[in-house]
């Protein structure tokens, strides 16, 4: 893939650099505001990394213009810690997902990977499919093999989420935020205790364990 | 240095224009009664000396000349001249009679200019001026008459009114600065003594207050509010010192057992494994101690109160049907029972993203700190007023003179700090009612705990 990162602080610039560029993507580099802008509007990437704080131009304003001008490059919003309205901001100004520093580096990993498999919102599938494990989502009924399997609604909707990241690893944040809808790291087991009853649910008396668990990282579904 | 100050005080000031406009007043009135009585006296003098004046011109016309000769010997004869000043002149201007050396024949009246005759004897027992008014008439034959009275009544009633007029506002005057110098000193000795507390209040010592008379007046009020804003900055700053000495506290265990880990990791792994497991375990204690860190910057930030401009429309009930599916899993894995109950709508205003974390934050409490087979109520009652949001659960409490502690950053019942958490979570709770308008209620629910927070509704 091809990533812009625009990032003043040379720590944080370096250790994404280093991770991504480990993980064979080529990465452009903008040191402030005015530099990323420009970049970011005369070359096309797949997808850009930018810090809010910025000498310059801030990054708000920066998607809010590369938006303004029909630019649609998926955007990850990087924000200081603590800065709960910052991710109102960022979305509204056009970013696609928002990260909290400091992160694991696996977490912006797995964020990069679900961003670059947004399907087209014309291209709306109606069944999914992972394996042997299929779902209906208008009659809302999952299949393993031929198996029916009988799932609650918030597992119903973790199942989803799964299989739509196609086989990638899923944070746990990830899940809170996209199948919960939490923004805040609850301090029970919420994620763990619902992954453990879905995967009883649809690994339980099958040959093969579908829904991995990736230690220290998170979950991924694949066949 | 006090003087001078007691000179420039508010209070002074007013005193002194105050005496002033007093002191005009006063001299008005002193004027008017001068300029009154003198006419009044003049005019007394002018219609004795006119009476006389003209009974003797008559006498001239009719009686001839020496009649008045004689009438004028005989009055000046009376002692000290008490009778008044007399002058006859003969046509030729030779002085024919009177008690006067020489009079300027020319008709009219006159107060000056006249000079008592060397030889005239006055009564001097009176300690006055003596001034001789009087009116001048040319007889028909050409002769000059002059009668004139000693005015000293009038200028002695004149001296008197001058002199009481200057005693008088002498006195007020000495009165009025007086009373300013004891009004302004016990003015300055009030501001004296709030500026002093300000000062020592400013050198750290925080539990000084202002004195408070009790006369209720504005001074009195002024020093009330201080002494109230004193207190409010000395629970802040007793807080803000509780908060530090917590935050390092709780921050120095966490750091100093990953230094011990990476030490001993140093010097005694062997294997990439070892070395790994300990990076892991460090890795753990600085996402906790980062946790920490954001639970902190997310307290100061609800607390500064900018989330109120987003306040929206938001209902309980959904969001209570969201916790419920995603805690009545987490519950029953911990061997508890949740029982929920909500209205099918209940509107409120607020922030639904923390309104959540709120409730989430007491449900996670109950859950984490009860032991297994607990009932744990998660409730939505309301009322037409407001909304209550109420955690209950049966199991060990709190102990009533805790209630009030839970609630502060980084208090922990468990004083050894070993269960897992940051002491955090309820202080969140606090701060998130308190966004709000409201706040937590923690109550014995005989037994177990009680949470509840109670919403207006709009």
């Amino acid at each position: 893939m091809k990533l812009l990162l625009i990032e003043d602080d040379k720590q944080m610039a370096e250790f994404i650099l280093r991770g991504l560029k480990e993980q064979g993507h080529v990465v452009d580099h903008a040191t402030d505001g005015k530099d990323g802008l420009f970049i970011a509007a005369s070359e096309k990437y797949d997808a850009m990394i930018v810090d809010r704080m910025l000498p310059a131009i801030d990054g708000l304003r920066i998607l809010k213009m590369l938006r303004s001008t029909g630019n649609q490059t998926p955007a990850i919003f990087l924000t200081t810690m603590g800065g709960i309205d910052d991710r109102v901001e960022g979305l509204e100004a056009g970013a696609d997902d928002y990260l909290v520093k400091p992160f694991a580096f696996a977490e912006l990993l797995a964020r990069l990977a679900a961003l670059m498999r947004r399907p087209p919102v014309s291209n709306v599938k109606t069944t999914l499919r992972v394996g042997e494990l299929q779902i209906d989502l208008l009659r809302r009924v999952v299949k393993r093999g031929d198996r029916v399997v009988d799932l609650q609604p918030q597992e119903f909707k973790l199942l989803e989420y799964l299989m739509r990241s196609d086989g990638r690893i899923v944070t746990r944040t990830m899940l809170l935020e996209n199948v919960w809808d939490f923004h805040f790291d609850p301090q029970t087991s919420v994620v763990e205790t619902h992954i453990s009853r879905l995967r009883g649910k649809i690994d339980k008396g099958f040959q093969s364990e579908m829904l991995k668990t990736v230690r220290g990282v998170g979950y991924s579904l694949r066949a | 240095m006090l003087s001078s100050r007691l000179f420039r005080t508010i209070s002074f000031q007013l005193t002194a224009f105050y005496c002033l406009i007093f002191a005009v007043g006063f001299l008005s009135l002193l004027l008017i009664t001068y300029l009154t009585t003198t006419t009044a006296l003049r005019s007394q003098i002018q219609t004795e000396v006119l009476d006389q004046l003209r009974t003797m011109t008559t006498e001239a016309e009719t009686d001839g000349i020496t009649t008045v000769v004689e009438d004028i010997i005989e009055k000046t004869a009376v002692a000290n001249n008490s009778a008044g000043f007399y002058f006859l002149s003969g046509p030729d201007g030779q002085k024919l009679a009177g008690n006067l050396d020489a009079v300027v024949p020319t008709a009219g009246w006159r107060e000056t200019g006249l000079n008592f005759p060397t030889a005239a004897k006055v009564d001097t027992t009176l300690d006055v001026d003596h001034q001789i008014w009087g009116q001048g008439n040319r007889l028909s034959d050409g002769s000059f008459l002059f009668v004139g009275k000693d005015a000293r009544h009038v200028l002695a009633a004149q001296e008197e009114i001058v002199s009481s007029a200057a005693w008088s506002s002498g006195i007020a005057f000495l009165l009025a600065v007086l009373a300013s110098i004891y009004a302004s000193r016990g003015f300055l000795r009030r501001i004296d003594n709030i500026n002093q507390t300000s000062l020592t209040i400013m050198d750290g010592n925080l539990s000084q207050r202002i004195p408070v008379s009790g006369t209720a007046d504005e001074l009195d009020k002024l020093s009330a509010n201080l002494n109230r804003l004193f207190d409010s900055n000395q629970s802040l700053m007793e807080s803000l010192k509780q908060v530090s000495s917590n935050i390092a506290h709780d921050l120095r265990t966490p750091l100093s057992r990953m230094q011990q880990g990476l030490e001993t990791a140093r010097s005694c792994a062997k294997t990439k494994q070892e070395l790994t497991t300990a990076i892991d375990a460090a890795v753990v204690e600085s996402d906790q101690l980062l946790a920490t860190f954001a639970a902190l910057l997310r307290i100061a930030q609800i607390e500064s109160g900018t989330r109120k401009a987003g306040f929206k429309q938001v209902d309980l009930s959904k969001m209570f049907d969201r916790i419920a599916t995603a805690y009545q899993a987490v519950a029953e894995d911990q061997h508890k029972v949740l029982v929920t109950s909500w209205p099918s709508v209940c509107m409120v205003t607020g922030d639904e993203e923390l309104l959540l974390q709120m409730t989430v934050n007491l449900l996670e409490n109950a859950i984490r700190h009860t032991p297994a087979g607990t009932q744990i109520g998660l409730a939505l009652a309301q009322t037409k007023s407001d909304a209550s949001i109420i955690v209950s659960d049966s199991g060990p409490g709190i102990p009533v003179d805790q209630c009030q502690k839970v609630l502060e950053h980084f208090y922990r019942l468990d004083a050894s700090r070993t269960t897992e958490g940051n002491g955090l979570g309820l202080a969140l709770v606090s701060a998130i009612a308190k966004l709000h308008g409201s706040q937590v209620v923690l109550e014995d629910n005989q037994p177990g705990l009680r949470a509840r927070v109670s919403l207006l509704r709009r």
